[in-house]
């Protein structure tokens, strides 16, 4: 007789070990998974994503911040948006969740290998990028030139400011930021007041050979898409992290549907390439 | 694949043989007068010469709410079901086409456990049928995607063995059976009407037709609850009062509002975009199965539709565009 095979609708338990506040609704959570979790989310490419249970609301997909650590624990930035967040939001050190995954298809690093990368964010999007940057920069001489350009509607939006701030220093990478508008009293300076194609569009850099990766609302894309087209990046090269409502991870419950694709199981990292006449996908 | 014939007077017998495979459904109406597959106790009950049912089969698979897990205490658990043995008796081959398509959907990678124990334990019986107006399958004598199959001749039924269960259902019902002068080609006897041909991008053009679908669907999601071959679920928790809870999934509907929801936007906001969204996903498949149309034309979309939408109309007018 094989081994049963694990139901794949059963989460692995895991407790909340801290969390960070980030800006007034988004915060940083670590979680812990059981032990018996660690071999299946030890497989996680950056841009994958796990379902996270919260007792008492259901499940929602989260791409991780991070790659599993050492001691297997996860990093999730969670903006409180809905049911389920709102409820992960009110949870205490050690309050005991449920994760499943890792699941969808991640961004294809081994093909990203010895190019440069152009890391394009815009609000919570910084999220699943923020995964994909430190497995970069973890094996900074795997690829190419790195550059992240992070968009939020204000200063006090942006998340991992300093964290990134203090990456860029160590010369590892370039950094541009830039807010939608910048109120006059908090008196922060050091970045750029515009949207995020307006940054990409002073950019000097070697387009054929770039892979570039995109997250952000959806609106983001559409421009994005055409501006880096312009400049010279593949339709195949433009890596797009999707949203949807993905109830089951395994492309059965039809929720996260684009067009004949499903964004758990054929994404949630599309090429632009793939999606150009899909008239849902953006 | 041995034939054997079965007079109509030995129906009652044979209906006692199947029991022994499991609880014994088939189609039956309600006091209310919907036609239905529902437990079949005496013969009397049953409608053998009915045309659809009003909910397909896949009620039997796919119940209409079902519980994935429970919880309690920081820990989960699959729900210790064992589902019953059940003889589905009398099921047209659109119906067992149907049942075909969700095997390729909840079997295959990532096998759904609910789904496949209750599969193992569904032995399934067909019968040949006569097509009516709102039918359009292809095939409505096919012996496919069944354990045995009865084929309707004058005077009783062919019977066939179609799997190794038909094999022990033959064997059980041996007596009961008389050698038969079997029609050559017994496909020969209704021809079907045929599901249209899928071409993604004629049926998903501009048509004027699509937008006059959208004037007048009511967005009901009649059409897909219906449907043998729609599967879409919603998932939800319910925690109880005393700590812990349960989650279910349930039957959803792309033709609600909700399905295409994300934070601060809709892809799918219109009526239109709706209607497109369902009948692409069901003429032209979706990932893993693309190119699989999982329409097998049993008429239900048809007949339950408050406002008569019938897509061979879009059908028709697309073929003429194709023809020279």
């Amino acid at each position: 007789m094989s081994e049963r095979v694990r139901d794949m609708h059963l989460p692995f338990a895991a407790r909340l070990l801290e969390r960070h506040e980030l800006t007034e609704d988004t915060a940083l959570f670590r979680i812990a998974p059981e032990e018996a979790a660690l071999p299946q989310l030890s497989r996680f490419v950056p841009g994958q994503f796990v379902q996270i249970s919260v007792p008492g609301a259901g499940e929602v997909p989260i791409s991780p911040a991070d790659l599993p650590g050492g001691d297997g624990a996860l990093e999730l930035c969670v903006r409180r948006v809905g049911h389920v967040t709102e409820l992960l939001h009110q949870q205490l050190p050690g309050a005991p969740l449920g994760i499943r995954g890792p699941f969808g298809n991640g961004f294809p690093m081994e093909e990203m290998s010895d190019h440069p990368v152009l890391l394009l964010a815009g609000g919570l999007g910084i999220a699943p990028l923020r995964s994909l940057l430190m497995h970069l920069l973890r094996h900074r001489d795997r690829f190419g030139e790195i550059t992240l350009m992070y968009g939020a509607r204000q200063p006090k939006l942006m998340l991992f400011r300093e964290e990134m701030a203090a990456l860029a220093a160590r010369g590892e990478m370039r950094l541009y930021l830039t807010v939608d508008f910048a109120p006059e009293t908090n008196g922060i300076q050091s970045c750029a007041v515009g949207l995020l194609p307006d940054l990409l569009k002073g950019f000097r850099f070697d387009a054929p050979a770039t892979y570039a990766a995109v997250c952000g609302p959806p609106p983001l894309y559409r421009c994005l898409i055409a501006d880096l087209e312009q400049a010279g990046v593949a339709p195949g090269r433009i890596m797009l992290s999707l949203e949807r409502r993905m109830r089951c991870g395994v492309g059965r419950c039809c929720h996260c549907a684009i067009g004949q694709k499903l964004c758990c199981v054929d994404g949630p990292v599309f090429r632009a390439g793939e999606l150009k006449d899909i008239p849902e996908a953006l | 694949m041995e034939k054997s014939f079965l007079e109509a007077t030995q129906l009652s017998s044979f209906l006692e043989t199947l029991r022994l495979f499991g609880e014994l459904h088939g189609p039956t109406v309600t006091d209310a007068g919907v036609t239905t597959f529902a437990p079949i106790a005496a013969p009397s009950q049953l409608r053998i010469d009915y045309r659809r049912t009003q909910i397909p089969p896949k009620k039997y698979l796919l119940p209409f709410r079902e519980q994935l897990l429970s919880y309690r205490e920081g820990r989960y658990a699959e729900p210790a079901e064992a589902p019953p043995a059940i003889v589905l008796f009398a099921l047209h081959p659109c119906d067992l086409a149907g049942i075909a398509y969700l095997d390729l959907v909840f079997l295959g990678e990532n096998t759904d456990p609910g789904y496949a124990a209750r599969r193992a334990r569904l032995t399934l019986v067909g019968i040949s049928c006569e097509p009516d107006d709102f039918c359009f399958c292809s095939a409505p004598n096919s012996e496919a995607n069944c354990d045995a199959f009865l084929t309707t001749i004058k005077g009783g039924y062919i019977f066939s063995a179609v799997t190794a269960r038909g094999e022990e259902i033959a064997a059980a019902a041996a007596d009961l059976f008389s050698a038969a002068d079997v029609p050559q080609s017994l496909a020969a006897l209704h021809p079907g009407t045929g599901v249209a041909p899928q071409d993604p991008e004629l049926r998903f053009s501009d048509n004027p037709l699509w937008q006059k679908f959208a004037d007048t669907c009511v967005s009901c999601g009649a059409c897909s609850v219906c449907c043998p071959t729609c599967y879409c679920f919603d998932v939800r928790e319910y925690p109880a009062l005393n700590g812990g809870g349960v989650r279910i999934r349930e039957w959803d509907n792309c033709f609600f509002a909700s399905h295409g929801e994300v934070a601060g936007a809709n892809f799918r906001p219109t009526r239109l975009d709706r209607l497109r969204y369902r009948f692409l996903h069901k003429y032209c498949g979706f990932t893993p199965l693309q190119g699989i149309t999982s329409c097998v034309g049993c008429g239900r979309c048809k007949a339950v539709c408050p406002v008569g939408i019938d897509l061979r109309e879009l059908f028709s007018v697309a073929g003429g565009e194709m023809s020279p």
